[in-house]
């Protein structure tokens, strides 16, 4: 992910867009501005949760994140603005904000995905909110014109009307034989989204249970995730499976058996983040068929 | 004599203290609103201790906080069994019958409220990360409450409950089909909620609207009259248009930020 264009003294470490550092929040992600870098001794950086009632700046409008368990988004729209959302991640409205459908294409593929069919558009004048319903951070993701994301399914809260949404399948698979019965995994979801700021910046807000790190991969550098970690990557970081078959004593511990680990690899140059609540993957049977995936015994 | 007065309860507090004697906010920081007005419920302190009537109630932990009361002789809680964490064996409890028979159980509440007498102590807490929600009911006060979501009651309360008018807000609304109402009559009381994720409150003034995901609601007072209203937008390739809940004042309206459906009660 290259820089943004150097317009003030200020870089936000986490969000890398450029501002003056007077407020005490980045006015574009909302990231405490006077706080130490919180660097793991194997390069995770801690993503500050967004402080309570911090605004964050976008088109004419503003959004202020409030609470710390189940933070809300609070916006207020003005008239030249929109932004669009699931409908479940609603919390209130102004009667005078503008509600309509912003209609998805793939209707069948999306429902067996189990994503939403149909994203609402709110329109200003008026303040609209939203929240998720698990514990965990808001992300506020400011896109560069023409910057792109891919996000982890469900993952998505908000984003403005000049944040272009496309979706494709994870291409990240694999199957078991149960019976005779063969078995599809997605340990990723079966899709990933993908959020393109067009014409302008824009704002990508997103929800990850638990606490939030990011890092930056160099070319060619891999990293280990479980698959239910990832919150978003740059697009040229490029996934895949990595099957691990510890060497087990007795028969039904043998790789033959289900006795594996599933891990989604990513590979660099770009940037990722990861949540630290995840789903515990499924452990059935041996792999049959999968995505493109590297394996290793132990 | 200076008085420090609290922000969330209103009541009067004299100038050495922190922390509200009567709902345990803190007095030395400032009140959170966001610019659409809505006012974020006082993150009480880890260990925070107020009084009402004779006893206290200390509020424990903070992620999903634990409301702890030394009962004095002859105060009382009334509260849903599910919602006790501990008790001191020798604490005596009763039952306080609700009435409501078969419209109780088609509503999924229970029929039977315990409650523990002083002398003694009793601690509640709920089910998932949230806020306990301190509220002093002053004299003649109404306050409905979305069902299920109070922990406790003083025994100066009266407490019933009132069906949510309007198939339409039964059946779309979201909210359940029962609200608990509790009144002060000539005393004071205290009523100690929990709300899921982080909770706000907007007080609006007459005729005043606002539009809230039903499970987002938490409470109002019954001043404040909620009506389901169907939005004319898909959600889905079936479904016909989604309901929101109107509240109009003038009067309070509590929300809470995360939704935990409860199949089961």
């Amino acid at each position: 992910m290259s820089m943004p264009p150097a317009q003030g003294a200020y870089t936000c470490p986490y969000c890398r867009m450029t501002g003056q550092g007077q407020d005490a929040t980045c006015p574009h992600c909302g990231a405490p501005v006077d706080v130490r870098l919180h660097v793991s001794d194997s390069g995770w950086i801690e993503q500050p949760p967004i402080r309570d009632m911090a605004r964050i700046r976008f088109g004419r409008s503003t959004c202020q994140i409030s609470g710390a368990y189940v933070p809300v988004a609070d916006m207020g729209l003005h008239d030249d603005d929109w932004v669009y959302f699931s409908h479940h991640v609603l919390l209130h409205t102004d009667p005078r904000v503008n509600l309509d459908n912003l209609p998805m294409r793939g209707g069948w593929k999306r429902m067996r995905a189990g994503l939403p069919l149909i994203m609402m558009r709110a329109r200003g004048p008026g303040h609209i909110a939203f929240s998720a319903d698990e514990p965990g951070e808001t992300l506020a993701v400011p896109l560069r014109l023409g910057q792109a994301v891919d996000v982890a399914e469900h993952r998505f809260l908000v984003a403005t009307g000049n944040v272009g949404y496309e979706w494709d399948n994870s291409n990240v698979w694999f199957t078991t034989k149960d019976g005779d019965d063969e078995e599809w995994h997605y340990p990723v979801g079966r899709t990933i989204d993908r959020f393109t700021a067009a014409g302008s910046h824009g704002l990508l807000l997103l929800h990850a249970p638990g606490n939030t790190f990011i890092r930056d991969l160099a070319a060619g550098q891999r990293i280990l995730i479980q698959p239910g970690g990832l919150i978003w990557k740059d697009p040229t970081v490029s996934m895949f499976l990595h099957f691990e078959y510890p060497h087990g004593q007795y028969w039904f511990s043998s790789p033959r058996w289900q006795a594996k680990s599933t891990w989604l690899a990513l590979q660099g140059p770009g940037r990722i983040a990861v949540q630290s609540v995840f789903e515990r993957p499924e452990q059935v049977g041996s792999v049959r068929r999968s995505s493109p995936a590297t394996q290793q015994a132990w | 004599m200076d008085r420090i007065q609290c922000q969330w309860c209103q009541a009067q507090n004299e100038m050495s203290q922190t922390n509200c004697a009567t709902c345990g906010a803190p007095l030395d920081v400032k009140d959170k609103v966001s610019d659409s007005g809505w006012t974020e419920a006082p993150r009480l302190r880890d260990m925070t201790e107020f009084r009402f009537s004779n006893s206290t109630c200390q509020i424990e932990g903070e992620i999903v906080p634990v409301a702890e009361l030394a009962l004095a002789q002859g105060d009382s809680v009334f509260f849903e069994h599910h919602v006790m964490l501990w008790k001191e064996p020798q604490v005596p409890m009763s039952a306080l019958n609700t009435g409501g028979g078969m419209k109780r159980t088609l509503g999924g509440m229970p029929h039977i409220l315990s409650v523990a007498h002083g002398p003694g102590r009793v601690a509640f807490s709920r089910d998932a990360a949230g806020e306990v929600v301190v509220l002093p009911l002053h004299p003649s006060m109404e306050l409905d409450v979305r069902e299920h979501a109070f922990l406790a009651g003083t025994h100066s309360l009266t407490y019933s409950f009132v069906r949510i008018k309007g198939l339409v807000n039964v059946l779309h609304g979201g909210s359940g089909m029962y609200m608990d109402r509790f009144v002060t009559q000539a005393q004071p009381g205290l009523l100690l909620l929990h709300g899921y994720g982080n909770v706000f409150q907007k007080t609006l003034q007459p005729g005043e609207q606002i539009l809230i995901e039903p499970g987002g609601f938490l409470y109002k007072d019954s001043t404040v009259s909620m009506n389901a209203v169907q939005q004319k937008i898909k959600t889905g390739l079936m479904s016909r248009g989604m309901y929101l809940a109107e509240m109009t004042g003038p009067g309070r309206v509590g929300i809470q930020s995360m939704y935990v459906h409860h199949g089961s009660e």
